[in-house]
Protein backbone atom coordinates (compact mmCIF):
# COMPACT_ATOMS: atom_id res chain seq x y z
CA UNK A 1 0.00 0.00 0.00
CA UNK A 2 1.18 3.49 -0.89
CA UNK A 3 -0.70 6.70 -0.23
CA UNK A 4 0.22 10.30 -0.77
CA UNK A 5 -1.03 13.25 1.19
CA UNK A 6 -0.06 16.71 2.43
CA UNK A 7 0.38 17.84 6.01
CA UNK A 8 -1.29 21.24 5.89
CA UNK A 9 -0.69 22.27 9.44
CA UNK A 10 0.21 20.69 12.77
CA UNK A 11 0.42 21.57 16.41
CA UNK A 12 1.53 19.52 19.40
CA UNK A 13 1.73 19.76 23.16
CA UNK A 14 3.95 18.10 25.78
CA UNK A 15 5.22 19.48 29.09
CA UNK A 16 8.28 21.75 28.76
CA UNK A 17 7.93 22.31 25.01
CA UNK A 18 7.71 25.91 23.91
CA UNK A 19 9.03 25.82 20.33
CA UNK A 20 9.19 23.31 17.49
CA UNK A 21 12.97 22.95 17.93
CA UNK A 22 12.36 21.85 21.54
CA UNK A 23 10.97 18.55 20.24
CA UNK A 24 14.43 17.53 19.02
CA UNK A 25 15.83 17.72 22.53
CA UNK A 26 12.77 16.55 24.41
CA UNK A 27 13.32 15.22 27.87
CA UNK A 28 10.91 14.57 30.67
CA UNK A 29 10.88 17.31 33.23
CA UNK A 30 10.05 16.58 36.81
CA UNK A 31 7.40 19.26 37.11
CA UNK A 32 3.89 18.36 36.10
CA UNK A 33 3.10 21.21 33.75
CA UNK A 34 -0.50 21.25 32.53
CA UNK A 35 -1.58 22.45 29.12
CA UNK A 36 -3.50 25.73 29.05
CA UNK A 37 -7.21 25.43 28.34
CA UNK A 38 -8.10 27.26 25.09
CA UNK A 39 -10.37 30.30 25.46
CA UNK A 40 -13.01 28.60 23.29
CA UNK A 41 -13.87 26.09 26.02
CA UNK A 42 -16.94 27.13 28.06
CA UNK A 43 -16.45 27.52 31.80
CA UNK A 44 -18.85 24.69 32.70
CA UNK A 45 -16.79 22.21 30.63
CA UNK A 46 -13.37 23.34 31.84
CA UNK A 47 -13.76 21.49 35.14
CA UNK A 48 -14.21 18.22 33.24
CA UNK A 49 -10.85 18.42 31.44
CA UNK A 50 -8.21 15.98 32.68
CA UNK A 51 -4.53 16.79 32.07
CA UNK A 52 -4.71 14.53 28.99
CA UNK A 53 -7.84 16.30 27.69
CA UNK A 54 -6.13 19.66 28.25
CA UNK A 55 -3.18 18.51 26.12
CA UNK A 56 -5.55 17.36 23.36
CA UNK A 57 -7.54 20.61 23.40
CA UNK A 58 -4.37 22.67 23.45
CA UNK A 59 -2.87 20.85 20.46
CA UNK A 60 -6.08 20.77 18.42
CA UNK A 61 -7.23 24.33 19.12
CA UNK A 62 -4.89 25.84 16.53
CA UNK A 63 -5.97 23.40 13.79
CA UNK A 64 -9.69 23.14 14.45
CA UNK A 65 -12.14 24.16 11.80
CA UNK A 66 -15.80 23.24 11.79
CA UNK A 67 -15.67 22.00 8.21
CA UNK A 68 -13.44 18.96 8.72
CA UNK A 69 -13.90 15.48 10.15
CA UNK A 70 -11.65 14.49 13.06
CA UNK A 71 -9.93 11.16 13.71
CA UNK A 72 -8.74 10.81 17.30
CA UNK A 73 -6.19 8.11 18.06
CA UNK A 74 -5.03 6.92 21.48
CA UNK A 75 -3.73 3.58 22.72
CA UNK A 76 -4.64 4.01 26.36
CA UNK A 77 -7.07 6.93 26.43
CA UNK A 78 -8.21 7.65 29.98
CA UNK A 79 -7.44 4.14 31.27
CA UNK A 80 -5.90 5.65 34.41
CA UNK A 81 -9.37 6.97 35.26
CA UNK A 82 -10.81 3.46 34.86
CA UNK A 83 -8.15 2.13 37.20
CA UNK A 84 -9.10 4.71 39.84
CA UNK A 85 -12.74 3.62 39.56
CA UNK A 86 -11.80 -0.05 39.92
CA UNK A 87 -9.81 0.83 43.02
CA UNK A 88 -12.76 2.65 44.56
CA UNK A 89 -15.07 -0.29 43.74
CA UNK A 90 -12.59 -2.58 45.46
CA UNK A 91 -12.93 -0.40 48.56
CA UNK A 92 -16.70 -0.83 48.37
CA UNK A 93 -17.33 2.76 47.30
CA UNK A 94 -19.86 3.79 44.71
CA UNK A 95 -18.45 4.86 41.37
CA UNK A 96 -18.66 8.54 40.46
CA UNK A 97 -20.95 9.01 37.41
CA UNK A 98 -18.73 11.88 36.25
CA UNK A 99 -15.58 9.75 36.49
CA UNK A 100 -17.31 6.97 34.56
CA UNK A 101 -18.54 9.30 31.82
CA UNK A 102 -15.03 10.71 31.41
CA UNK A 103 -13.27 7.33 31.40
CA UNK A 104 -14.59 5.87 28.16
CA UNK A 105 -12.43 5.92 25.05
CA UNK A 106 -14.46 8.61 23.29
CA UNK A 107 -14.77 10.85 26.37
CA UNK A 108 -12.24 13.44 25.20
CA UNK A 109 -13.71 13.58 21.70
CA UNK A 110 -17.17 14.01 23.26
CA UNK A 111 -15.99 16.91 25.40
CA UNK A 112 -14.30 18.36 22.35
CA UNK A 113 -17.49 18.25 20.28
CA UNK A 114 -19.40 19.96 23.10
CA UNK A 115 -16.76 22.63 23.72
CA UNK A 116 -16.42 23.55 20.05
CA UNK A 117 -20.06 22.92 19.11
CA UNK A 118 -18.71 20.45 16.55
CA UNK A 119 -21.12 18.75 14.18
CA UNK A 120 -18.82 16.97 11.73
CA UNK A 121 -18.05 13.26 11.98
CA UNK A 122 -15.66 12.22 14.70
CA UNK A 123 -13.92 8.84 14.89
CA UNK A 124 -11.94 7.59 17.86
CA UNK A 125 -9.40 4.84 17.24
CA UNK A 126 -7.87 2.54 19.83
CA UNK A 127 -5.03 1.13 17.73
CA UNK A 128 -3.83 -1.47 20.22
CA UNK A 129 -0.32 -2.50 19.24
CA UNK A 130 -0.56 -1.01 15.78
CA UNK A 131 0.75 2.45 16.58
CA UNK A 132 -0.13 5.63 14.73
CA UNK A 133 -0.62 4.14 11.24
CA UNK A 134 -4.31 3.11 11.66
CA UNK A 135 -5.34 6.74 12.23
CA UNK A 136 -3.61 7.75 8.99
CA UNK A 137 -5.39 4.93 7.16
CA UNK A 138 -8.75 6.02 8.58
CA UNK A 139 -8.16 9.67 7.68
CA UNK A 140 -6.92 8.78 4.17
CA UNK A 141 -10.04 6.66 3.69
CA UNK A 142 -12.24 9.66 4.46
CA UNK A 143 -10.24 11.79 2.01
CA UNK A 144 -10.27 9.10 -0.72
CA UNK A 145 -14.02 8.73 -0.44
CA UNK A 146 -14.32 12.46 -1.04
CA UNK A 147 -16.24 13.04 2.20
CA UNK A 148 -13.99 15.97 3.06
CA UNK A 149 -11.10 17.92 1.60
CA UNK A 150 -9.18 17.94 4.86
CA UNK A 151 -9.15 15.73 7.94
CA UNK A 152 -7.77 16.53 11.36
CA UNK A 153 -5.96 13.65 13.11
CA UNK A 154 -5.36 14.03 16.83
CA UNK A 155 -2.96 11.57 18.50
CA UNK A 156 -2.69 11.50 22.27
CA UNK A 157 -1.49 9.36 25.18
CA UNK A 158 -0.22 9.79 28.70
CA UNK A 159 2.01 7.69 30.97
CA UNK A 160 0.28 4.63 32.41
CA UNK A 161 -0.14 4.14 36.13
CA UNK A 162 2.60 2.04 37.76
CA UNK A 163 -0.14 -0.50 38.45
CA UNK A 164 0.24 -1.76 34.88
CA UNK A 165 3.48 -3.67 34.33
CA UNK A 166 4.30 -2.31 30.90
CA UNK A 167 7.70 -3.95 30.44
CA UNK A 168 8.89 -5.72 28.32
CA UNK A 169 6.52 -3.91 25.94
CA UNK A 170 7.52 -0.46 24.74
CA UNK A 171 4.10 1.06 25.19
CA UNK A 172 4.42 3.65 27.93
CA UNK A 173 4.54 7.37 27.12
CA UNK A 174 7.39 9.32 28.69
CA UNK A 175 5.01 12.26 29.22
CA UNK A 176 1.56 13.51 28.32
CA UNK A 177 1.59 14.30 24.62
CA UNK A 178 -0.92 15.32 21.95
CA UNK A 179 -0.36 15.95 18.25
CA UNK A 180 -2.94 17.52 15.94
CA UNK A 181 -2.26 17.05 12.25
CA UNK A 182 -4.37 18.49 9.46
CA UNK A 183 -4.01 16.53 6.23
CA UNK A 184 -5.40 16.66 2.69
CA UNK A 185 -4.70 14.87 -0.60
CA UNK A 186 -3.50 18.01 -2.38
CA UNK A 187 -2.62 21.59 -1.53
CA UNK A 188 0.25 23.43 0.08
CA UNK A 189 2.19 22.08 3.01
CA UNK A 190 4.53 19.16 3.65
CA UNK A 191 3.94 16.39 1.03
CA UNK A 192 4.31 12.90 2.50
CA UNK A 193 4.09 9.38 1.17
CA UNK A 194 2.96 6.51 3.40
CA UNK A 195 4.21 3.04 2.42
CA UNK A 196 3.76 -0.33 3.99
CA UNK A 197 7.14 -2.04 4.29
CA UNK A 198 8.27 -5.57 4.98
CA UNK A 199 10.73 -4.59 7.71
CA UNK A 200 10.44 -6.50 10.97
CA UNK A 201 11.27 -4.09 13.75
CA UNK A 202 10.00 -2.72 17.02
CA UNK A 203 9.81 1.04 17.43
CA UNK A 204 7.51 1.10 20.41
CA UNK A 205 3.76 1.45 20.43
CA UNK A 206 1.42 4.40 19.90
CA UNK A 207 2.47 6.49 22.92
CA UNK A 208 6.11 6.45 21.78
CA UNK A 209 5.38 6.74 18.07
CA UNK A 210 3.68 10.13 18.60
CA UNK A 211 7.02 11.54 19.77
CA UNK A 212 8.87 9.88 16.88
CA UNK A 213 6.47 11.36 14.37
CA UNK A 214 6.73 14.88 15.81
CA UNK A 215 10.53 14.61 15.68
CA UNK A 216 10.25 13.50 12.06
CA UNK A 217 8.11 16.56 11.27
CA UNK A 218 10.65 18.91 12.85
CA UNK A 219 13.91 17.21 11.84
CA UNK A 220 15.67 17.05 8.48
CA UNK A 221 15.25 13.27 8.12
CA UNK A 222 13.77 12.20 4.82
CA UNK A 223 11.92 9.18 6.12
CA UNK A 224 10.54 7.59 9.25
CA UNK A 225 9.93 3.86 9.67
CA UNK A 226 7.79 2.62 12.52
CA UNK A 227 7.15 -1.05 13.11
CA UNK A 228 5.72 -3.34 15.73
CA UNK A 229 7.10 -6.77 14.76
CA UNK A 230 4.13 -7.54 12.52
CA UNK A 231 3.76 -4.50 10.27
CA UNK A 232 6.00 -1.60 9.45
CA UNK A 233 5.11 1.70 7.88
CA UNK A 234 7.30 4.30 6.26
CA UNK A 235 6.54 8.02 6.05
CA UNK A 236 8.58 9.61 3.31
CA UNK A 237 9.06 13.35 2.66
CA UNK A 238 8.72 13.91 -1.08
CA UNK B 1 -28.75 23.30 55.67
CA UNK B 2 -28.82 25.37 52.50
CA UNK B 3 -25.25 26.61 52.94
CA UNK B 4 -24.05 23.10 53.74
CA UNK B 5 -25.71 21.89 50.56
CA UNK B 6 -24.13 24.69 48.53
CA UNK B 7 -20.70 23.68 49.80
CA UNK B 8 -21.46 20.06 48.91
CA UNK B 9 -22.41 21.12 45.38
CA UNK B 10 -19.23 23.16 44.97
CA UNK B 11 -16.97 20.38 46.29
CA UNK B 12 -18.70 17.52 44.48
CA UNK B 13 -18.88 19.22 41.11
CA UNK B 14 -15.47 20.96 41.15
CA UNK B 15 -16.97 24.43 40.80
CA UNK B 16 -13.62 26.02 41.49
CA UNK B 17 -14.44 29.67 40.95
CA UNK B 18 -17.75 29.69 42.83
CA UNK B 19 -18.31 30.34 46.54
CA UNK B 20 -21.29 29.59 48.78
CA UNK B 21 -22.31 33.27 48.57
CA UNK B 22 -22.47 33.06 44.75
CA UNK B 23 -25.23 30.47 44.74
CA UNK B 24 -28.76 31.80 45.08
CA UNK B 25 -30.88 29.32 47.05
CA UNK B 26 -33.83 29.93 44.75
CA UNK B 27 -32.06 30.14 41.39
CA UNK B 28 -32.31 27.15 39.02
CA UNK B 29 -29.44 24.68 39.48
CA UNK B 30 -29.53 23.27 35.98
CA UNK B 31 -29.20 24.80 32.53
CA UNK B 32 -29.78 28.53 33.06
CA UNK B 33 -28.69 28.90 36.67
CA UNK B 34 -25.38 27.30 37.57
CA UNK B 35 -25.29 25.60 34.18
CA UNK B 36 -25.17 22.09 35.58
CA UNK B 37 -26.08 19.08 33.43
CA UNK B 38 -27.46 15.56 33.79
CA UNK B 39 -24.10 14.06 34.79
CA UNK B 40 -23.91 16.65 37.57
CA UNK B 41 -27.38 15.59 38.73
CA UNK B 42 -26.24 11.96 39.02
CA UNK B 43 -23.07 13.01 40.83
CA UNK B 44 -25.04 15.19 43.22
CA UNK B 45 -27.54 12.40 43.86
CA UNK B 46 -24.65 10.12 44.83
CA UNK B 47 -23.11 12.76 47.12
CA UNK B 48 -26.46 13.35 48.85
CA UNK B 49 -26.92 9.61 49.36
CA UNK B 50 -23.45 9.39 50.93
CA UNK B 51 -23.76 12.48 53.15
CA UNK B 52 -27.41 12.41 54.21
CA UNK B 53 -28.32 8.79 53.55
CA UNK B 54 -31.20 10.04 51.42
CA UNK B 55 -31.87 8.23 48.17
CA UNK B 56 -33.53 10.12 45.36
CA UNK B 57 -35.19 7.56 43.10
CA UNK B 58 -35.44 8.94 39.58
CA UNK B 59 -38.27 6.51 38.76
CA UNK B 60 -40.49 7.33 41.73
CA UNK B 61 -39.75 10.95 42.50
CA UNK B 62 -40.25 14.13 40.56
CA UNK B 63 -36.53 14.82 40.20
CA UNK B 64 -37.05 17.98 38.17
CA UNK B 65 -38.87 19.57 41.14
CA UNK B 66 -36.44 18.21 43.74
CA UNK B 67 -33.36 19.45 41.87
CA UNK B 68 -34.96 22.76 40.87
CA UNK B 69 -32.94 24.85 43.33
CA UNK B 70 -30.87 24.57 46.50
CA UNK B 71 -34.01 25.48 48.50
CA UNK B 72 -36.15 22.69 46.99
CA UNK B 73 -33.34 20.18 47.40
CA UNK B 74 -32.84 21.15 51.06
CA UNK B 75 -36.59 20.82 51.72
CA UNK B 76 -36.65 17.38 50.16
CA UNK B 77 -33.64 16.12 52.14
CA UNK B 78 -35.03 17.46 55.40
CA UNK B 79 -38.42 15.88 54.76
CA UNK B 80 -36.85 12.55 53.77
CA UNK B 81 -34.74 12.40 56.91
CA UNK B 82 -37.89 13.07 58.96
Amino acid sequence: MTAEFVVRNWNAWAPGISSREDWLKFQVFAEQQKAAIPAAVPKTLQRRLSPLARAVFNAADGCVDNALPIVFSSAHGEVNKSLEMLKSMQKGEEVSPTAFSLSVHNAISGLFSMAYDYHREITVIAPGQDGIAPAFIEALGILQEGRAEQVLIVFYDEPLSDFYPSLPFALNAPAVCALALKISLTGSGLPLQLNRTSAHRDDGEHALQIFSFIEFLVADEQSLVLGNHRHSWEWFKK
Amino acid sequence: MENELKQLIIDTLDLEDIGVADIDSHAPLFNDGLGLDSIDALELGLAIRKKYNVKIDAEKEDVVKIFASVATLADYIQAARG
